[in-house]
């Protein structure tokens, strides 16, 4: 199941915390899709030990969007990028 | 709010960026000081010895040393390589440049050949091992960030800068005042390369994050510094080779600077919330000062007023870079003390008491004084290079100095909150 946070309104470090937090409490089987106006350069490090894996997509209705799942989830995974597959990949 | 432990697997310590950024409004304070002894500095023009000084003491004591900083806080965390032995290359450096930039200062000031070589001694190498160092970081790793490449091009802009000033100094066996010919390209990747770059990539970081606004268009990120080291390049041989079409180049150079200062304020009026915020407004003060730079510096193309190159020169280092650095180190300070506190103390196994937020770690009411301050001091410095009257430059001094002085306040106020709630936790 798809769980959506949009960030975009919000100044530094609360997108930060907000993800943290809604990170945490991810069930098996869900992903997160992230919504941002800039690319999250800090939320990676989080990601990374948290032992999530994402993508970065160019978002639709903002800048950025991040899809987020746990690694060796294979339902979110799987649903998590054939969501992102529908955006174009993200460009530095 | 539930705080919880963020990575800080990339962020250096906290004391890495921070010493840079403490001391660089002495620095500043040091300038308004000389300025404000030497009120009629400005009135004699930009070559003389005190000049010298004044200027370096913004470009190379405040600049300088807040970009140095920022560089080795903002570097890990975009393309997650840490620099090598961070909390040792920080103090070495630091006290490097700290003990350098006197030394060439006073040595201009007071036209003393023995401190101008002891100065370079001490600030060259230190450059250089910097500038080596962050290239041998960047080559480990494989991030396109557009920030990355306008650093790269930042460093490469003062390399070529300090080339330029030592080749100089040696062919004219260390005599000062210095306007040769050399000076103009010194003075161009100093001010567009290095200065110019650096914010521009830093800007693509600090004005989403913290102004609330939408992403520098991709094209922007992409091509903008590209262009602007293509054309500083194309400038330095056409004035070295074909001095008849230089200015061909330095009208593409202003077109990129201004393409630059519209394209942010058009961003800041995308901002999704329209809060008061006295960064933005350092951020607005910097950009509607950088397209009256180029069109003074347009003027001057035209009109044989002497004193609009000093304009110009304001205009630039105190109405743009300054007062950009000095709004985005009211963002990254209270960023980072934030940051490193909430860690400490969710080590430590959590608090009960709250964590001060960033409107609480340096007081907004303090840093909007601040931000009249030098927006009056800037207004009245501009007049006083117009009008040249002693009195009025020195009142403008005074309040720069003024300033300059509370922004250090200010910052160290930031400082000294980190330590209050470490030793509240009993880690301080």
């Amino acid at each position: 199941m798809e769980q959506i946070l949009d960030v975009s309104a919000l100044a530094a470090p609360e997108p930060l915390l907000r993800a943290v937090d809604v990170i945490k409490g991810l069930p098996q089987g869900d992903y997160l899709r992230f919504r941002h106006r800039m690319k999250p350069c800090r939320l990676y490090d989080v990601l990374k030990e948290s032992g999530l894996e994402w993508e970065t997509r160019q978002g639709e209705v903002v800048e950025c969007e991040l899809f987020i799942w746990h690694a060796g989830d294979r339902v979110a995974e799987e649903a998590a990028r054939a969501a992102a597959a529908k955006l174009e990949p993200w460009q530095d | 709010m539930n705080y919880t432990a963020l990575s800080l697997s990339q962020t250096p310590p906290l004391s890495v960026p921070l010493r840079f950024f403490l001391t660089a409004p002495l620095f500043l304070a040091a300038a308004a000081l000389l300025l404000l002894i030497n009120a009629d500095a400005l009135t004699v023009g930009r070559w003389s010895p005190t000049m010298l000084a004044l200027t370096h003491l913004v470009t190379l004591g405040f600049l300088g040393m807040v970009m140095v900083g920022a560089i080795q806080q903002l570097l890990p965390v975009l393309i997650g390589v840490p620099l090598t032995y961070p909390r040792l290359t920080s103090t070495l450096l630091h006290l490097l440049m700290a003990a350098g930039i006197l030394l060439l200062v006073t040595g201009m000031a007071l036209t003393s050949l023995f401190l101008l070589q002891l100065g370079s001694a001490l600030l060259l190498p230190a450059l250089l091992g910097f500038i080596l160092l962050v290239w041998y970081t960047l080559w480990r790793s494989p991030s396109t960030h557009a920030t990355v490449g306008a650093m790269a091009l930042a460093l490469f802009a003062l390399l070529v800068l300090g080339g330029i000033a030592l080749w100089v100094m040696l062919q004219g066996g260390w005599h000062l005042p210095l306007a040769h010919p050399l000076t103009r390209l010194h003075i161009g990747w100093g001010g567009l390369g290095w200065i110019g770059a650096l914010l521009i990539g830093v800007s693509y970081q600090v004005v989403p994050m913290f102004q609330i606004t939408p992403e520098y268009p991709l094209r922007v990120r992409r091509w903008l510094t590209l262009l602007l080291a293509g054309v500083l390049l194309l400038w330095s041989a056409s004035a070295l080779f074909i001095p008849s079409v230089t200015w061909l180049a330095e009208f593409a150079l202003a077109g990129l600077v201004l393409l630059f200062a519209v394209q942010t304020l058009w961003l800041q009026q995308q901002r999704k919330r329209r809060l008061a915020d006295v960064t933005f407004d350092f951020w607005r003060l910097a950009m509607g000062s950088l397209i009256l730079a180029v069109v003074t510096w347009l003027l001057g193309q035209w009109f044989n007023w002497p004193q609009l190159g000093l304009v110009t020169g304001v205009l630039f280092l105190l109405g743009f870079a300054t007062s950009a650095i000095n709004g985005m180190l009211y963002k990254i300070v209270p960023f980072l003390v934030w940051l490193h506190l909430n860690n400490r103390v969710q080590s430590s196994g959590g608090w009960q008491g709250s964590i001060p937020n960033m409107k609480q770690i340096i007081p907004v009411v303090a840093t909007r004084r601040q931000y009249q301050l030098h927006s009056a001091a800037l207004l009245l410095l501009l007049l006083a290079v117009g009008v040249e009257i002693v009195p009025v430059v020195r009142i403008a001094a005074g309040l720069w100095l003024i300033s300059a002085l509370y922004l250090g306040w200010n910052l160290l106020q930031g400082m000294r909150c980190y330590q209050h709630y470490l030793r509240q936790v009993g880690q301080g």
